[in-house]
């Protein structure tokens, strides 16, 4: 093959775009993680929610797509939190994933995401559905072509990610996350509601995969089983970014969306799916608490 | 330097309260422990408004458990805390902390990965007014010129000293009515010890009650007016401190008690 410089650029932009995605899953996953002590399998399932209801608001309810972003990210959110006061509640409080109730915390992630993608089928069905949005003319980057939506993609991703880390720098209740996802029993003694923070984490993350899946659509198509895929891979970035870290989930995402690109562009366009776990080994290998993690912590 | 001590006699054994009047915090046959392991086996105390209260025991006795309990942290299994006449044992631990009674922990406990505003700020998180809460921070600062020069220094780089600091100063923050402290000196330096008990003793002059937890018996029974001495999760003795103090039964159910926590220093 020649070697072509523009070719491996649009290759490189194009893995940075479903990179960010990525990484706005892995963000989520690595919230819960910091926030409730537990791994949420379910969050594959709630990334194809969401895209399911960006569809429901943007084609058959008719609103714009970026308000149809917003209100798939809020009705998922609460969604989330319900799921989380009914399902989970009971298993967190007795103790995350340092625990023995750790390992139902597992099991009842994974009947989530059975229940959620049996439901999504009953009401939408099996197949693949479009997701038509008119966001105008491809964009032209030098001699690249980019269709429209990857470059709202990586804006929109930019945007919900900065706004993410001015609300847990500036706000106060940005503030009582943190504290809430480092130490729960000291957060309780600074008189914050630590029931309540754990809500607000869980629907944060719920909205965050609901963003991604409505980021997504367009670009491919909505389906039932898409989560799990997603799932793996946004898992993929979380371990290589350091699970747990923030910054580090962004990262993971940036890398295991170019990763794969890469390969599919130069080895083979076949095994796309594999390269993510490529790269997961590797780093692993070499870092075996991801780039930016900083402790190894036992959880079941 | 101290006020007059209220009436109240050494006696052995749990029972007979000689607190004031006002009485803040009234723990009666309070039983918890762990899982099924019961450290307080029935525990009677009481903390008088103004007052400094030490509670002293060596390591393993109850004396966090106590604090634990008192915090909501540890469901109450048997017994009753009251605090202003208030049953509190049924609250989650930051309603408790609403009503004014906070417990300030270890200095290991601060958050090591915020800087030392945050968790300064971290410790005004009930409170309404950003004025009144920067004035406060002011304050604070004032208090412990330390923390201001390393404002915006993570948590985790601080002296053993600083960090004690940092937490007592967090504790403030939600401007308490009853400060618990636990073990403010433990795996400090004396001089640094002095410093800290030196605070303890202004934070009362502002009109806040303090329970202090402590080992140290001999600096906290200087500081306190009243003490309780705990062992295997019951009340051994109690009485005004100066009494304690002379106590021959103290000194020897404390044997290498008045050198700081040797445990937390391995710790640190």
């Amino acid at each position: 093959m020649d070697f072509d410089f523009s070719s491996l650029l649009a290759f490189i932009m194009f893995g940075l775009t479903i990179g960010v995605v990525y990484g706005i899953v892995a963000l989520g996953i690595s919230l819960i993680y910091s926030g409730l002590d537990i791994v949420h399998f379910a969050h594959g399932e709630v990334y194809m929610f969401g895209a399911f209801f960006g569809l429901v608001f943007s084609s058959q309810m008719g609103l714009p797509y970026p308000l149809a972003l917003l209100a798939a990210m809020i009705s998922i959110g609460l969604l989330g939190i319900v799921i989380e006061r009914v399902f989970y509640r009971r298993l967190t409080r007795s103790g995350g994933g340092y625990t023995v109730a750790g390992m139902g915390m597992i099991i009842c992630g994974f009947g989530m995401s059975v229940v959620l993608q049996n439901i999504a089928f009953l009401i939408w069905g099996a197949d693949a559905e479009p997701f038509p949005v008119d966001l105008g003319p491809a964009l032209e980057v030098g001699d690249i072509t980019l269709p429209r939506s990857y470059g709202l993609t990586a804006i929109i991703a930019v945007v919900l990610m900065a706004a993410l880390h001015l609300f847990l720098k500036k706000t106060r209740t940005g503030l009582a996350v943190r504290a809430v996802a480092a130490n729960k029993d000291i957060a309780f003694l600074m008189g914050i509601n630590v029931p309540l923070m754990i809500s607000v984490i869980f629907g944060l993350a719920c909205a965050l995969a609901a963003a991604a899946g409505t980021l997504i659509g367009p670009m491919q198509s909505v389906q039932v089983e898409m989560g799990y895929l997603m799932l793996m891979k946004a898992f993929a970035a979380a371990v290589v970014g350091g699970f747990g870290s923030l910054p580090g989930a962004i990262i993971g995402g940036l890398l295991v969306g170019i990763f794969e690109n890469l390969g599919a562009a130069y080895i083979s366009p076949n095994h796309k799916d594999i390269y993510a776990f490529l790269l997961l080994i590797l780093v692993l290998m070499i870092r075996p608490s991801g780039l930016f993690g900083v402790e190894v912590r036992v959880k079941a | 330097m101290f006020r007059d001590p209220p009436g109240g006699c050494v006696s052995a054994g749990a029972g007979g309260v000689g607190g004031p009047a006002g009485v803040m915090l009234k723990v009666s046959g309070l039983e918890t422990g762990y899982g099924r392991v019961r450290i307080l086996r029935g525990v009677d105390l009481e903390v008088g408004a103004g007052q400094i209260v030490a509670l002293l025991g060596g390591n393993g006795t109850g004396k966090s458990t106590l604090l634990r309990a008192v915090s909501g942290l540890l469901p109450t299994w048997e017994g009753s805390i009251e605090f202003d006449g208030e049953t509190i044992h049924r609250l989650r631990p930051d309603q408790i902390v609403r009503r004014g009674l906070v417990q300030v922990t270890q200095g290991k406990d601060s958050y090591p990965a915020m800087t030392v505003e945050e968790n300064l700020m971290l410790g005004a998180h009930i409170r309404a007014g950003r004025r009144e809460i920067a004035d406060d921070l002011e304050r604070i600062y004032g208090f412990f010129p330390r923390l201001r020069e390393r404002r915006s220094q993570m948590s985790g780089t601080l002296s053993g000293g600083e960090v004690q600091m940092l937490v007592i100063g967090r504790g403030l923050m939600a401007r308490p009515r009853l400060i618990m402290l636990d073990e403010p000196s433990a795996a400090l330096a004396p001089k640094v010890v002095l410093d800290i008990f030196v605070a303890i003793n202004r934070i009362r002059d502002t009109g806040v009650t303090v329970l202090i937890v402590e080992q140290n018996v001999r600096m906290a029974l200087l500081l306190a007016e009243y003490g309780y001495i705990i062992r295997d999760g019951l009340i051994l003795m109690e009485g005004e401190a100066k009494g304690l103090l002379a106590d021959p039964n103290v000194k020897s159910s404390f044997l290498g008690g008045s050198v700081a926590g040797s445990e937390d220093e391995l710790v640190h």
